[in-house]
């Protein structure tokens, strides 16, 4: 795509006015972006400078939660273990008996066996269990005052007794804002310390000696691990691309606005050199010979005042039909098809009657015209002076074209299959190739060593092309410098059912 | 003394068993799964096999078991204990006592100063671990009192004793 708009740009006739249009966008464009580039980059570094403050602060909270946890369970399982011992101390100063050392394995449901070896005589053991315990049990022992006690535990039920201490957890709160660690219990741990997850931030503390199979993880969750639509970042990075192609995009259209609109102010300004000539040129010459009689009055030779009025004349006609070519274009411009009104023509009687009123005009130019005229053609749908204005342009242009030697101009009438085509043909100078492409352009004229003499405002061809669009039909040029033009227009002819179709089952009725 | 005191011991278990053993059994797990966990238990688990008594202050030894490691170590029953690895006893408690005994229980050994008749001395206490013995007679004594299973060599040993 990028390499298609280098080469239309390239490719683009009026290639030579482009660095500016190109520069004027370009530059702001450029501009903008960097500013734009700029501030993402900033907004970037920040947010990850903010991502990873709010990782590290969760994984502090995350950590402080599971030490603080762990320590209160710490704190809770030995608060039991005394409070064991304290409970044996009181049953053996009563008399150490297999009944109270029974009860007292009930009253502490996770020990699951214990045995009593006395001072005194350790042999005279006492031995008692209670509920068998998971396979997984540790031994404790306690001296008390007069012997030893060594007995068997269930972590999981010691635990099970010390789990109301993690009831109350570490909570932050801020206004409107409540984020809660999440302390569980894990089994078995794989390694403490912290940990990044999927969504957050973990951190294991394990737990002191009679529970260390145990730890604590305590969890915070953080929107910045996620990966995908779901991360600030990438949506951020995203939306900046977007804004920037949309910036490139909205910059290339006004670039080819500009480029438009300067081609139009160009053709503007040649509208206002060549008019302005145009329109000041008869207006003087009237103007003249307008004083001249006035000053002259009857005293003027006859002969000389009837040129002085014919002149004042030719020149009002010629401007009479400048401002009408000056309006119909724009006319035609605004309201293509309803500026025109279709009355069946016979192109032959239009043909006829145009060419003998204006015959003399022509001949005292000194050109001579010819007409081919094709009989057989039938009634069309045409506004009558439309076209008339059309073919009589093209035959000004034929005789403006032309040079000293061949004024003969052919208007040919003929049609083919698919149109009615009116042919004008000169062989006067021709038309360059390179104009050939801008003849129809508004307020366009081919460069000639003396252009400037020759009348016109570049609308001629510009009408007759429109008139012709109009009526559905199209304008083929043939030139050759130096040998003349034939300015060819086609009009469509209307398909007429009935022929076709009588034509078509003809061989069949018979 | 020590003698006695144990014979007096055994025999108010005994007494006990006897009264209780017919009616309803102490120990609710079954014999082989008590014996296990008694074996488990004390099997290699030192002991000092002296019994402590307190002077208020101070703490001295009230009994020792003939053949024990504090037997064997000539500690004797009236030894006041003045120090036992390099903490001082003079004013301490049994409490005390116990938990150096809890903290020497790694290396085992125990260095004591006591004071007997006057004069002070220093001796060296090997604790060791229960000999095969002893550890019979906790699970026949367990099994009689506990399940009221009379064992035939916890019968025919006691009265050795």
């Amino acid at each position: 795509m990028v390499r298609a708009l280098l080469a239309k740009l390239k490719v683009s006739p009026r290639s030579g006015d482009r660095p500016d249009h190109v520069s004027s966008i370009i530059v702001p464009f450029l501009i903008v972006a960097a500013g734009l580039g700029v501030l993402a980059w900033r907004s970037y570094v920040l947010s990850a400078r903010m991502e990873r403050g709010v990782n590290t602060l969760a994984m502090q909270y995350a950590g402080y939660a599971a030490e603080i946890s762990a320590r209160r369970i710490d704190a809770a399982v030995h608060d039991e273990l005394s409070r064991a011992s304290e409970d044996w101390q009181k049953v053996e100063r009563h008399s150490p008996s297999q009944a109270g050392l029974q009860k007292w394995i009930d009253d502490n449901d996770w020990i699951t066996s214990a045995l009593y070896m006395p001072d005194a005589d350790p042999s005279n053991a006492l031995f008692a269990s209670g509920r068998s315990g998971t396979a997984q049990t540790g031994t404790l022992q306690l001296y008390s005052s007069s012997g030893l006690v060594r007995y068997t535990y269930d972590p999981s039920r010691l635990l099970r007794r010390v789990q109301p201490a993690l009831a109350r957890q570490p909570l932050v709160q801020a206004q409107g804002l409540s984020q809660q660690a999440q302390v569980s219990v894990i089994q078995n741990p794989s390694a403490a310390g912290a940990i990044k997850t999927g969504k957050g931030y973990a951190f294991i503390a394990s737990l002191a000696a009679p529970l260390s199979s145990y730890a604590i993880r305590g969890f915070v969750e953080t929107g910045y691990g996620t990966s995908g639509w779901e991360n600030a970042r990438l949506i951020s990075v995203l939306l900046s691309a977007l804004a920037l192609s949309l910036m490139a995009l909205g910059a290339y259209l006004a670039m080819r606005g500009l480029a438009h609109e300067a081609d139009t102010m160009k053709l503007r300004g040649a509208l206002v050199a060549n008019v302005s000539h145009e329109l000041r040129t008869p207006l003087s010459m009237i103007r003249l010979g307008a004083e001249t009689l006035k000053r002259g009055g009857t005293r003027l030779p006859e002969k000389q005042r009837h040129e002085i009025e014919d002149s004042i004349l030719r020149e009002v006609l010629h401007l009479s039909h400048l401002v009408e070519n000056v309006l119909d274009v724009a006319r035609i411009q605004n309201s293509s098809a309803k500026a025109l009104a279709f009355t069946p023509v016979y192109p032959r009687d239009l043909l006829t009657s145009l060419v003998s009123t204006y015959e003399s005009w022509i001949r005292s130019r000194g050109f001579d015209v010819t007409l081919h005229i094709d009989d057989a053609i039938d009634e069309q749908s045409w506004d009558r002076d439309a076209v008339s204005r059309a073919v009589l342009n093209l035959i000004d242009n034929a005789i403006k074209y032309s040079g000293d030697e061949n004024r003969i101009i052919d208007v040919t009438l003929r049609q083919t299959d698919e149109s009615v085509v009116i042919e004008v043909k000169d062989r006067g100078i021709g038309i360059e190739a390179a104009d050939l492409a801008r003849i129809f352009e508004p307020y366009y004229r081919a460069q000639f060593s003396d252009t400037q003499t020759r009348r016109g405002a570049g609308l001629g061809l510009t009408l007759v092309q429109q008139i012709i669009t109009s009526h559905g039909g199209t304008i083929e040029v043939d030139s050759k410098p130096g040998a003349g033009s034939t300015f060819r227009l086609l009009f469509p002819r209307p398909q007429s059912p009935k022929t076709t179709s009588l034509a078509q089952l003809a061989p069949q009725t018979l | 003394m020590t003698v006695r005191l144990s014979h007096f011991l055994v025999a108010a278990l005994l007494l006990v068993t006897a009264a209780h053993a017919d009616d309803k059994k102490l120990c609710t797990s079954s014999p082989r799964e008590c014996e296990q966990a008694i074996r488990q238990l004390s099997s290699g688990r030192r002991y000092l096999g002296a019994m402590i008594e307190e002077l208020n202050p101070g703490i001295a030894v009230k009994a020792v078991i003939e053949d024990g490691p504090a037997w064997r170590s000539d500690l004797r029953p009236g030894d006041r204990i003045m120090a036992v690895n390099g903490h001082s006893t003079v004013e301490g408690n049994i409490k005390d006592f116990k938990q150096i005994l809890y903290t020497a229980k790694q290396t085992g050994v125990l260095w004591i100063i006591i004071k007997r008749s006057g004069v002070l001395r220093k001796v060296d206490v090997q604790l060791a671990p229960f000999s095969k013995a002893q550890i019979d007679k906790m699970v026949a004594q367990h099994l009689l009192v506990g399940h009221g299973i009379p064992d035939v060599t916890a019968t025919s040993t006691a009265p050795q004793h």
